[in-house]
């Protein structure tokens, strides 16, 4: 019996702890750390040099180099120690444009060998990888360094050559002429591979956490190893997490309680804006950059929980292992709970050379409709019609463009996605054909879990069809989500996803139109009560698969379904957008992400820049954070902050949770009202440069926004940088991210100029400089050398736009000389892989410009024509005073003068200014500056 | 209609033309002047050099609306979509003229009736004006006939809240006067009585000790005799009586810490005392105890009793929580974060889920856990329904022990009656009122007679009254007292009537008074399952079934007495304390519709009122119209 009294002491002792709680409301005890994961555990508990296997029988068979990991004879003073059963199978590929792979698995006696087979992920490698696969003839040996046994080398480019070390086992490549190694895997032999095997009496592979209980009806079969990237000074990558760019050690001396780098897909609650901890999406990619050598990459593919440590300088000082290398090196170790070895070693050099190399493996980024890249206003919820209609309207009444309107879960009938609530949304075909009419699209929400209710059509055929994810005893799973009981369909099955496409055609989703488009959330899949808030990792997919082994890919398939979906339903010639919230290796292939829910906080402003570089470097180019923050309340000046960021993410868009007080750009005072709409309108007035980057996204893999290292490899002082971002080549954006602040730092690399985008002001290269932080705008600068196409109208939504004229503005560097790209096409279907588009480059030299075709000369059946003409060329940082412009062909002369550099904000001093040239954009020309 | 077909047409061609010759220029306008408005055509037209507006350039005759942006204003291009900030004037004639941004021009919507505003011929957008201003014109009449009438109503609305501020200001200094004189005469008769009472303690006294001594000399004898044995027994019992009072002393200081006794009335305080008691008596434990404070802690929550200030209620909203918490510690005996090991899997997935959207889960309502005073746990307060919105109903009991302070109550029901007419009556009614307490004595007709006579009576007592004559005339003391009593009940109530009426006449009653009717009156709207009450001065809340949900407390009116502001509401979950902004209109009822809540927990509401129909509104309205009935189209305009 408890007094009074103490039961007193108890509430205030309550009432203090449930006060903290508020500030922490990551709920970290819910989710497993690596020493709460068993595999994790092992791994990292394992000392350098342990790994028992050395390379034997090696060979060249179908081109590749083949040959047996077999475990060394056990050492006889480690007893406990158990050898592995059977040796590994190992296959070492080469590819064109400096990639090769290594596989390693269970070397399986014969097809029909009884055991499970471990799961390699299909669907993510493009065909046309397989294309460049070299067909390696033979394989030399060699006697490296001091050692005593043999290494087979074989031939990857002119430059680079792969080893393998037979004993102790190791893989690199290195450099023909030097014999430098660029990436190696396993040099400090933490290599370990768990087989299948039977379950020994009184074993118990069970794994319990918390309420849960994983059956691991296969028992361990974890995967663990180490990669050096040579010449290195930092590593960067492996998304998703909220973290600094460059990574930073998790392990070695002066690092305690660190976590390693966590990959697994998880719908994390109010995240912390500086964790190693996974989010949403897992891409086991990293990136290598240093002084010394460059760029190198490592892409491991396998879709079990993965966890990677970035292992501090001095971490193996104990190992008594020296690497045979002078360069300085970053070390790291790689943890997967199941599938197999399928390795990609991405050689360079260059950061641009990487990005290609990994999208030649995983695809290239989706060309995006025109409207995608555009501004998108999104809140959980916009209530109904009426709702939806007044903020359209208003967009409309403050003369702010945008081009989407999203409607979150309370849209449908009780969560039951591709149907509408019947009071709130009577009529969605009209409702869409209003936003329509002013060119404007609309996006639903459309999740993975299905609510199990018989009178719900997609419940009624995916139970009935077997269609649904089958948990461990082989029942249709059920979890909890936002429509209560539900259950998730399999979309590693292509006949379900086929079937799941099928419910987006106008008839199977009632109430859409052609101008509606989809949002994929809670994809990771999120299962309000499953372990860690996700599928337990003994539930099964189509082929046995467990969920553990495909996990991260979750999201991806789901991504897919959907994305092909809007694909079907436009006939095959309808871009389709589908924002994802979970992804992998090859998301980018199907649409957009974004970082999830985030919170309304400066910090989670500045963390929103690393992660979408990171996001960009890793293939995924298409990527924003909410603007405003999901969660909580931004007072109107970090709102305005993030809408002045936002403008330049490629992904654009504000979202905000339903707590929240409505926040659309109008509410917050005539002022703040104006720099929304400033910021804005300063994306739409850069569309033209964003989609030509979106472009080259979609050709090379290069990302529409990069860290500034990517396009300043040898500038040491950009390579930890993650304030600042380029967009393309051409632009750097300093985000502001703090309240009231009076001045603002921004390092300028390179040796040429930069020149304010607003004012035109110009700045020295190789420089930080301390700038007075403007109310107006965040810090933006265009490099000299380069063109920027703008259009400086302003319309309700980039459909209206289509017959606008240009502005071109030239910066010149040192040289007098500038040069910048433009690509247009009709923005909706895929007429431009037929050679339906318009890409010219301008190059400005000699006091002249000129436009040339980019396009190749055999254009498609279906050219892309367009009228539009170039109203206005700016030309900064011109030595001379010209008065004159000529224009060839047709000797037409255009007037210069000094004008404005933007037509609204700030007004600069006056720039010179080509007035009129009245040039089409499509056409051959040249502009001399007389 | 045929014209414009053929300048479309015109214009098609010279754009080939043009762009056969390699430079297409875009959509340059066949009219110079297009785009601006009839008064500021002289602007344009008085020279060949024109000024920008904000005086920065100027620019050529040729310059304008050539489809270049010349001005940062945009003063060159009213014409043209060339410059952001540049306005286009469409004539709209048969309706409005309409400035547009110049983002709207040739943007392919049209956006003029008239279609003005496309004229680069990509599209084709006929005349709606006339019917559309038709449909404007009547619309406008319309409103112009309630701006009418709602104008002679607003005036007699003003009139009436003038003479009945003057009968307040009246009643007001009336009632001061009889307060001073009745505050004297309750201090003569306190005099009085305390001279009685001390006349009669003495006598008390003297009796007494007489008595006393009789009995003393009785007594001892008797005690001596049996002290020895009883001593050792006596002892004991002092102790146990002794602890028992410990006890309830501390449950008493764990009872105020939730927060309730603040307003309790005195009586109530007294037999409040006894609850403890009686249940250590019971032998109920602790927990127990925590949970009928937790029952009871919900009524003060719900029915917020005004005179408890905001600052209590949060406290014992918080402090309701912390006892459910205590109770599923209790109960689990676990630690305090969500405890979710022990949940079934619905359980844990409602929890979850309940993360992001806030809904209670079905575990946290068995539990108890009040994170607002949402809807759903309002059920236990059905009861008490009927006397919602009252002050003075404060219940300090179990659900099984219920005490009214009945003569309130029964005020309040008497009172419930309207005091004026008024237009509407269907969506509005007085809120309880509780100002014109049984004072009806006291009202205007009656009152110098009433005081009079008790200024009389309280002469005649002090008079006839011998102050010192013992024994002391108990009939004479009686009266005394009872004129006493009598006489400071009467000046309590008069002190509460000046307060109560001091306090309404601070409020702002508008400019010209417009709004004094709504003082006292609340205006209902109902909507799907809810009922929403707005009572200006007072509180606007949501009922739904016997579940009241304060949406504000009044703030202020804003926006120049078009708005009514009411704030600090019950509070959300993960989200502000609920409030109301309630825009006012012109109508010929108080009507209050359209309740919303564009943001969770912030909720609007328009409200009609004749208060709101201004004369200066209606001249405006009468010019609009006017206007538009002189834009006749001209014939070829039309189809």
């Amino acid at each position: 019996m408890r007094t009074p009294l103490s039961l007193f002491l108890l509430l205030s002792l309550l009432l203090f702890l449930s006060s903290c709680a508020v500030v922490l409301s990551w709920k970290k005890e819910e989710f497993r750390n690596c020493n709460q994961t068993p595999f994790c555990k092992r791994a990292r508990s394992r000392k350098p040099g342990s790994s028992p296997f050395l390379a034997a029988d090696v060979s060249i068979s179908d081109g590749d180099l083949v040959a047996k990991l077999v475990p060394r004879e056990p050492d006889p003073d480690q007893e406990d120690q158990e050898p592995p059963a059977r040796p590994l199978a190992l296959t070492l590929s080469a590819y064109r444009d400096g990639v090769m792979r290594v596989k390693i698995d269970e070397d399986y006696p014969s097809q029909e060998s009884p055991h499970k087979r471990r799961f390699q992920v299909p669907d993510v490698i493009v065909s046309e990888f397989e294309s460049k696969k070299l067909w390696l003839q033979r394989v030399s040996t060699e006697r490296v360094g001091g050692d005593e046994g043999v290494s087979s080398i074989v031939y990857l480019s002119d430059e680079y050559e792969g080893v393998v070390r037979h004993d102790p086992f190791e893989v690199y490549v290195r450099e023909r002429s030097s014999g430098d190694r660029v990436l190696s895997m396993n040099s400090h032999g933490l290599f370990d591979f768990e087989q299948l095997r039977e379950k020994k009496e009184g074993e118990d592979w069970e794994e319990r956490f918390r309420s849960h209980t994983d059956t691991r009806p296969y028992g361990p079969q974890s995967i663990s190893f180490d990669v050096s990237f040579y010449g290195a000074d930092f590593v960067y990558g492996i998304p998703e997490r909220a973290a600094s760019l460059a990574l930073k050690p998790t392990r070695g001396p002066g690092i305690d309680h660190s976590e390693p780098y966590r990959l697994f897909n998880l719908d994390v609650f109010e995240y912390l804006h500086d964790s190693p901890f996974g989010l949403y999406g897992a891409i086991p990619f990293m990136i290598s950059h240093g002084k010394a050598r460059g760029t190198s990459g490592f892409f491991w593919l396998n879709a079990a929980e993965m966890q990677i440590d970035v292992l501090g300088e001095g971490w193996d000082a104990d190992s008594g292992i020296s690497l045979p290398s002078s360069q300085k090196r970053v070390d790291t170790f790689w943890m997967s709970e199941a599938g197999i070895v399928d390795a990609f070693f991405f050689i360079g050099p260059g950061p641009k050379d990487v990005v290609k190399q990994y999208v030649g493996v995983t695809g290239n980024p989706a060309m995006p409709q025109l409207f995608a890249t555009a501004y998108h206003q999104c809140r959980w919820n916009y209530r109904d019609e009426e709702d939806v209609e007044n903020v359209d309207a208003k967009f409309d009444e403050h003369d702010i463009p945008y081009d989407v309107l999203w409607l979150d879960i309370e849209h449908t009938d009780g969560k039951r996605y591709f149907t509408w609530d019947k009071v709130l949304f009577p009529h969605p075909e009209e409702m869409q054909r209003k936003l329509a009419a002013k060119g404007r699209h609309m996006v639903t929400i459309v999740d993975p879990h299905i609510k199990r209710d018989e009178s719900y059509h997609i419940h009624k055929e995916a139970s009935k069809n077997g269609y649904y994810v089958k948990d461990a005893s082989g029942n249709d799973f059920e979890g909890w989500c936002w429509p209560g009981s539900s259950s998730y369909i399999d979309m590693l099955s292509p006949e379900i996803r086929s079937w799941w496409a099928d419910k987006f055609s106008f008839e199977n989703y009632v109430g859409s139109t052609p101008s509606l488009y989809i949002w994929n959330d809670m994809n990771e899949p999120s299962v309000f009560n499953g372990p860690e808030l996700t599928m337990p990792r003994d539930a099964l997919h189509y082929g046995g698969v467990e969920h553990r082994e495909l996990h991260n890919a979750n999201g991806y398939y789901f991504h897919m379904a959907t994305s092909d979906g809007l694909l079907k339903r436009g006939n095959g010639n309808d871009r389709p957008f589908v924002l994802s919230r979970a992804f992998f290796p090859g998301s980018q292939r199907y649409g957009a992400v974004w970082t999830g829910d985030n919170t309304a906080e400066w910090d989670q402003l500045r963390v929103s820049v690393p992660m979408i570089l990171t996001l960009g470097l890793t293939g995924l180019s298409f990527s924003g954070a909410d603007v405003g923050g999901f969660f909580g309340n931004p007072e109107p000046e970090l709102l305005v902050r993030w809408y002045q960021l936002g403008a330049y993410y490629p992904f654009f868009r504000a979202h905000a949770h339903q707590d929240t007080k409505r926040r659309e750009p109008w509410l917050f005072g005539e002022r703040n009202t104006e720099l929304m709409r400033d910021a804005i309108r300063t994306r739409y007035m850069l569309l033209p440069f964003f989609y030509t980057l979106f472009r080259e996204a979609n050709v090379t893999g290069v990302p529409v926004v990069r860290p500034l290292w990517m396009e300043f490899p040898f500038d040491e002082a950009t390579f930890d940088k993650d304030e600042a971002f380029m967009v393309g080549n051409s632009l750097l954006v300093q985000g502001i991210f703090t309240e009231r602040a009076k001045h603002v730092s921004v390092y300028l690399p390179g040796k040429e100029s930069w020149y304010d985008l607003r004012t035109g002001t110009t700045y020295l290269g190789s420089k930080t400089h301390k700038l007075e932080a403007p109310e107006d705008h965040v810090p933006a600068f265009q490099r000299a050398g380069t063109i920027i196409p703008r259009r400086d109208r302003f319309r309700r939504s980039t459909t209206q736009t289509v017959n606008d004229p240009y502005t071109l503005v030239i910066a010149l560097n040192s040289s007098q000389t500038a040069e910048g790209e433009l690509y247009i096409d009709d923005g909706k279907s895929f007429e431009f892989k037929h050679g339906a588009y318009i890409h010219r480059r301008f190059v400005f030299k000699g006091g002249k410009l000129t436009s040339l075709n980019m396009a190749p000369a055999t254009s498609g059946n279906l050219p892309f024509k367009s009228e539009c003409i170039i109203e206005r060329i700016i030309i900064l940082g011109h030595a001379g005073g010209p008065k004159n412009a000529l224009i060839e062909p047709g000797n037409l002369k255009a007037q210069v003068e000094f004008g404005p550099l933007l037509l609204q904000g700030r007004s600069s001093s006056g720039v010179l200014t080509i007035r009129k040239p009245g040039i089409r954009i499509a056409d051959d020309w040249t502009i001399k500056v007389l | 209609m045929k014209a414009a077909k053929a300048r479309a047409v015109l214009a098609l061609l010279s754009l080939c033309v043009l762009s056969i010759a390699g430079s297409a220029s875009s959509s340059i306008p066949t009219d110079p002047f297009v785009g601006i408005a009839p008064e500021d055509l002289k602007y344009y037209k008085s020279s060949d050099v024109i000024k920008c507006k904000d005086g920065s350039k100027k620019f050529a005759r040729a310059q304008l609306n050539d489809d270049f942006c010349d001005c940062p204003d945009g003063t060159d291009e009213p014409g043209t979509s060339a410059c952001p900030g540049a306005k286009f004037y469409c004539r709209n004639a048969g309706h409005s003229p309409v400035l547009l941004y110049s983002s709207r021009v040739n943007d392919g919507i049209c956006d003029c009736c008239d279609g003005s505003d496309e004229y680069d011929g990509k599209v084709n957008c006929s005349n709606t004006c006339w019917e559309a201003g038709k449909v404007a014109r009547d619309k406008l009449r319309n409103k112009i006939a309630t701006y009418k009438e709602g104008v002679t109503l607003r005036k007699q609305e003003v009139e009436q809240a003038k003479l009945a501020l003057v009968k307040d200001e009246e009643e007001l200094t009336k009632l001061k006067n009889e307060e001073k004189v009745l505050k004297g005469l309750v201090q003569q008769l306190k005099e009085r009585k305390e001279q009685i009472e001390k006349a009669e303690e003495q006598e008390r006294l003297q009796k007494e000790k007489e008595e006393k001594e009789k009995k003393e000399a009785e007594e001892k004898a008797e005690k001596e005799k049996i002290k020895t044995e009883e001593e050792a027994k006596q002892e004991k019992k002092e102790g146990e009586i002794k602890a028992e009072i410990e006890d309830i002393g501390v449950a008493n200081t764990d009872h105020e810490k939730i927060g309730l006794v603040e307003d309790t009335p005195s009586d109530q305080n007294v037999e409040d005392d006894f609850e403890p008691l009686k249940e250590i008596e019971n032998g109920d434990n602790a927990v127990s105890r925590g949970q009928q404070a937790n029952g009871v802690d919900q009524h003060v929550v719900e029915d917020k009793d005004e005179s408890v200030s905001q600052v209590s209620q949060k406290e014992s909203e918080i402090a309701v929580e912390d006892v459910s918490r205590a109770d599923q510690m209790t109960a689990s005996g676990k630690d305090l974060s969500e405890d979710t090991e022990a949940l079934s899997k619905e359980e844990l997935g409602r929890l979850v889920a309940s993360r992001w959207t806030g809904e209670k889960t079905e575990k946290e309502d068995k539990d108890g856990i009040i994170e607002d005073s949402e809807g759903e746990d309002h059920e236990e307060t059905s009861k008490d329904a009927h006397v919602e919105d009252e002050d003075e109903y404060a219940s300090d009991a179990d659900d099984d022990d219920q005490r009214y302070e009945e003569d309130d109550i029964e005020d309040d029901v008497d009172e419930d009656v309207p005091v004026e007419d008024h237009y509407d009556t269907s969506s509005s009614h007085e809120s309880q009122s509780d100002d014109e307490l049984d004072l009806s004595d006291t009202t205007t007709q009656t009152s110098p007679s009433w005081l009079e006579k008790i200024q009389q009576t309280v002469r005649s007592i002090l008079q006839a009254v011998n102050l010192f004559q013992t024994p002391v005339d108990k009939s004479e003391a009686a009266r005394v007292r009872k004129e006493y009593d009598e006489s400071s009940a009467k000046l309590s109530k008069i002190e509460s009537r000046i307060s109560k009426l001091s306090d309404k006449l601070k409020y702002d009653f508008g400019k010209d008074k417009e709004f004094y009717s709504f003082y006292g009156r609340c205006f209902e709207s109902k909507q799907n399952k809810y009922v929403y009450k707005v009572c200006p001065y007072k509180q606007a809340t949501q009922e739904e079934g016997h579940s009241t949900t304060r949406l504000g407390q009044w703030d202020k009116f804003d926006d120049a007495y078009r708005v009514m502001i009411f704030s600090n509401g019950d509070r959300c979950w993960n989200g502000p304390d609920r409030s109301l902004k309630v825009r006012l209109r012109c109508g010929l009822k108080n009507e209050v519709a359209e309740v919303d809540e564009p943001s969770r927990c912030e909720y609007v509401a328009l409200l009609s009122t004749p208060a709101l129909c201004l004369e200066d509104k209606l001249k405006e309205l009468e010019h609009k119209l006017e206007l538009m009935e002189n834009e006749q189209p001209r014939p070829h305009d039309e189809l």
